[in-house]
């Protein structure tokens, strides 16, 4: 069942751990018996190698590296940040330093979007692990420069209202949003605005990567996903570990671990992780009309991560050969998700061509500047002309 | 509510809503812009040359039967000059072949087109019928797919027609390409979204092709689908409403668990937002270019890609496989994998040098991943991700004389793992089956191969079918 964090399984009470062959095993993961310190191990050791790069003698005396990790309450982020704080405590005891600092952020979106979290659950995080810095931030805050400015101003001219600075912010998203035709397209312009604003965080307060705590069955979710949009050409740079397109380092340190290890693991800390945990309202029953695409994808690969998980690793496997192009700086970017237009595709003007119902008065020389990519054009919101 | 003027004419009343895009038009201009779309995309694509000698792949049932309606009308509209012939396979199933095989002969009637009709007893002197009275019912899909995947060719060829059309759909693209990218089949997925394939020969320079007497060999037969872009439910609306004639053949029960599953999302997907179907086909174009090639560079932008003996496309009409089979695929692929991923982590991964005989009688695959593969020796298993497809050949002897197969000579020199996991692809070398010429990455092709045995188990007093 969605959401249930059963991991004991009872069956395999009373084998010996396949690993350290010591202690009773108390879950299965990829078919062998674990006990909870090999387990935990397990968990450990996956990230762990992930965080080559950051080792304490990789990072050079009284310059600290810093590293942004957003987190959303979920288990997967909650986990890192738990293993994370363990590494770094680790770090400590055998070197004296640490190979980075971390920044949590969790991006607000309660304001807008139905079934997330609030920033409640920060002071619960932050008294667990003390030793980073923490920040909550909403989403509106997007709208907070000249450059995002342009962008709104082109699609929805007269919601721009001049109000108090949060309230305006805040009214702007719910206007976009509320002009896009679907649900999918609110997730969608959701994600990609949350995305940009990490990025833009992270370059203020000079973190050098973003470590996004997706595991392997929501890379291999957000495989189909995006595929499912039309922003296959984009895959490389939205799973893979290493430079983004936004200026950025990506890294996903969990990609070798399934969700439902990370549900196991959170049961299985010690102390566990569910206070720290904002539980998922996944609501069982809902018409077709609301599911989004994202949805689908998890709801498809949470069937699948249960009978065969190699295949969603193999998934996300398969994705991570396919080889980014080239780019230079010069490339045009798309206006919406910052990705490398190879062959510019979509400018925004075509969209405006008088067709639509909402006629917007656009001067042609600020319409020209916004190119978009195949999947952001299917997410803005659409020509009206052919609905009634 | 006031009835809805059809938004393209402005005069009649709509009563479509087109599934494409929820537009609300009339009948007569659905038709019309349907027509024109797949105009659009063959001249935009440059499929066809004038005067070109075209052969329909005509099953009888919805898709080829819009096909050919579409294209005749098109070819006379626009005058292309197109040189239109049905080419239709009869595997020998008697009462079921039969059906669709009169509604193709009905169609050649109508459209005033030529029909041939291939039959697998010419092709190889076997019927389906013949082959399930001689094996059984067990793995006689195998024999029926290998059979296909070449009839279509060797019928072109028999007609001297050097380009086939396909009826496969957008719905169909998509599929694949979502089955390809569960499976983590790459190379496959960068073919599926090709709208025109060949084999090597086709791209060979003009002097060459004239030099063999400009003869069309099976080796040189060009392969596109015109209605790539084209909504299946259209297809059916069109159908509907042109009142064009076919055979319901469709299988609905795939007997692939991947190709089912991904049939699954796909529709679901066109629930929720009906053009992430071509998206799905997009995105796939997209990734195609990012597929790397053999020297491990992304490939660009290919225009006719090659195929290989393999056929990547959906191939549907069969029906015989039951619930256990479909579920066991997933489940058998998801073994190898755990196989492998534990072997890799437990360090038995060793280079082993392979001879460049191929065990075992199985071809090894091109699509084989470079990771599994040493691992893959310690359990005799060649085969790549396409595990479950291929039927074992039982007791099947190669000759010693087998064309080089050159697999895995890069990566012997190099002694990492890490270095083996960002290897290329192997290569393989597509010559021609000594049998009977078709293309192949062995000596002897998989269909020669299978009628050898079939031949050699042969009673001989003939079987009478019927």
């Amino acid at each position: 069942m969605p959401g249930k964090r059963t991991s004991i399984n009872p069956p395999e009470a009373n084998r010996l751990c396949k690993r350290c062959e010591i202690q009773e095993s108390l879950v299965v993961i990829r078919a062998e018996p674990l006990c909870r310190d090999c387990f935990t191990r397990y968990v450990h050791t996956k990230v762990a190698k992930r965080m080559e790069t950051f080792r304490v003698r990789y990072s050079g005396i009284g310059q600290q590296r810093k590293l942004l990790l957003p987190i959303s309450f979920g288990v997967s982020s909650v986990t890192l940040l738990h293993v994370l704080n363990h590494h770094l405590g680790l770090q400590q005891e055998k070197t004296g330093r640490t190979g980075f600092d971390l920044h949590v952020v969790h991006v607000d979106t309660s304001d807008v979007e139905d079934n997330t979290a609030g920033a409640a659950l920060m002071h619960v995080v932050q008294k667990r692990y003390p030793r980073h810095t923490y920040s909550s931030i909403l989403l509106s805050d997007v709208y907070d420069s000249e450059e995002a400015l342009s962008v709104l101003n082109m699609l929805e001219p007269e919601t721009n209202k001049a109000i108090e600075k949060h309230t305006a912010l805040h009214d702007r998203l719910s206007a976009l949003l509320a002009s896009l035709p679907s649900a999918t397209s609110r997730a969608d312009m959701v994600q990609i605005l949350r995305t940009r604003l990490a990025v833009r965080f992270a370059k203020l307060h000079g973190c050098e990567a973003i470590l996004w705590g997706d595991s392997t069955t929501r890379l291999a979710e957000r495989t189909l996903a995006e595929t499912a949009k039309g922003r296959g050409f984009a895959l490389p740079w939205n799973t893979a570990d290493g430079e983004s397109p936004h200026g950025l380092a990506f890294y996903y340190p969990m990609r070798d671990l399934l969700k439902k290890e990370l549900i196991a693991h959170a049961d299985l800390a010690q102390p566990p992780l569910a206070p720290l945990l904002w539980e998922e309202n996944r609501k069982v029953a809902v018409s077709t009309k609301n599911v989004t695409i994202d949805e689908l994808m998890a709801r498809y690969f949470e069937t699948v991560e249960k009978d065969y998980p190699s295949i969603v690793a193999n998934v996300v496997k398969t994705t991570g050969k396919l080889k980014a192009p080239v780019t230079s700086a010069d490339d045009t970017a798309c206006g919406l998700c910052h990705m490398p237009l190879i062959e510019p595709r979509f400018q925004v003007e075509q969209r405006c061509d008088g067709q639509s119902k909402d006629s917007m008065q656009v001067e042609a020389p600020r319409a020209l500047e916004l190119s978009l990519c195949y999947g952001c054009a299917r997410t803005m919101p659409e020509d009206t002309g052919l609905l009634p | 509510m006031a009835p809805h003027i059809c938004q393209l004419c402005n005069t009649s009343r709509a009563q479509i809503l087109r599934p494409k895009n929820h537009a609300r038009i009339c009948a007569p201009c659905f038709i019309d812009i349907f027509e024109r779309e797949i105009a659009e995309t063959i001249t935009s694509t440059n499929l066809f040359q004038p005067g070109e000698r075209i052969a329909i792949g005509a099953s009888g049932g919805k898709d080829s039967t819009v096909l050919a309606s579409v294209l005749k009308t098109l070819n006379d509209r626009h005058a292309w000059g197109l040189d239109l012939v049905l080419l239709s396979i009869d595997e020998g199933i008697t009462g079921y072949r039969d059906h669709s095989l009169d509604a193709v002969k009905r169609n050649s009637v109508e459209y005033d087109l030529p029909l041939k009709i291939v039959s697998y007893e010419e092709l190889y002197g076997w019927s389906m019928d013949q082959v399930v009275a001689q094996i059984g019912k067990k793995g006689n899909c195998t024999y029926c797919g290998v059979f296909r995947r070449q009839a279509l060719d060797r019928g072109a060829a028999m007609l001297g027609v050097g380009h086939v059309v396909t009826g496969h759909n957008a719905d169909d693209v998509a599929e694949t390409v979502l089955m390809n990218l569960l499976r983590g089949d790459l190379p496959r997925l960068g073919r599926a979204t090709s709208i025109l394939t060949s084999t090597p020969s086709a791209t060979m320079s003009k002097t060459d092709s004239e030099a063999k007497g400009g003869e069309v060999t099976i080796t040189n037969v060009k392969r596109s689908k015109p209605l790539m872009y084209a909504y299946e439910k259209e297809i059916v609306m069109y159908a509907h409403y042109k009142k064009l004639d076919y055979f319901s053949t469709e299988c609905i029960y795939s007997p692939e668990a991947f190709r089912g599953s991904a049939r699954t999302l796909i529709k679901n997907l066109e629930r929720i937002r009906p053009e992430s179907i071509l998206d799905v086909v997009r995105s796939g174009i997209d990734m195609a270019k990012l597929v790397p090639n053999a020297e491990g560079q992304p490939k660009g932008a290919v225009e006719a890609v090659v195929r290989n003996e393999v056929e990547d496309e959906a191939e549907g009409g069969c029906g015989g496989s039951n619930a256990k089979e479909v579920v066991s695929e997933m489940a058998q692929m998801e073994q190898k994998l755990r196989q492998d991923e534990r072997a890799e982590e437990a360090g038995t991964e060793t280079e082993i040098k392979l001879p460049s005989k191929v065990l075992d009688g199985q071809r090894p695959d091109r699509d084989v991943n470079p990771d599994l593969l040493p691992v893959a020796a310690l359990t005799t298993h060649i085969q790549g991700q396409t595990h479950g497809r291929q039927a074992q050949t039982d007791g099947q002897q190669l000759p010693s004389d087998i064309r080089t197969v050159t697999i895995r000579t890069k990566q012997e020199k190099k002694s990492s793992r890490k270095a083996t996991r960002d290897a290329p692809p192997p290569k393989q070398k597509l010559g021609q089956c000594e049998r009977c010429g078709y293309l192949s990455s062995q000596a002897v092709c998989k269909a020669c191969m299978l009628l050898e045995g079939l031949n050699k188990a042969r009673p001989r007093t003939g079987i009478e079918v019927g």
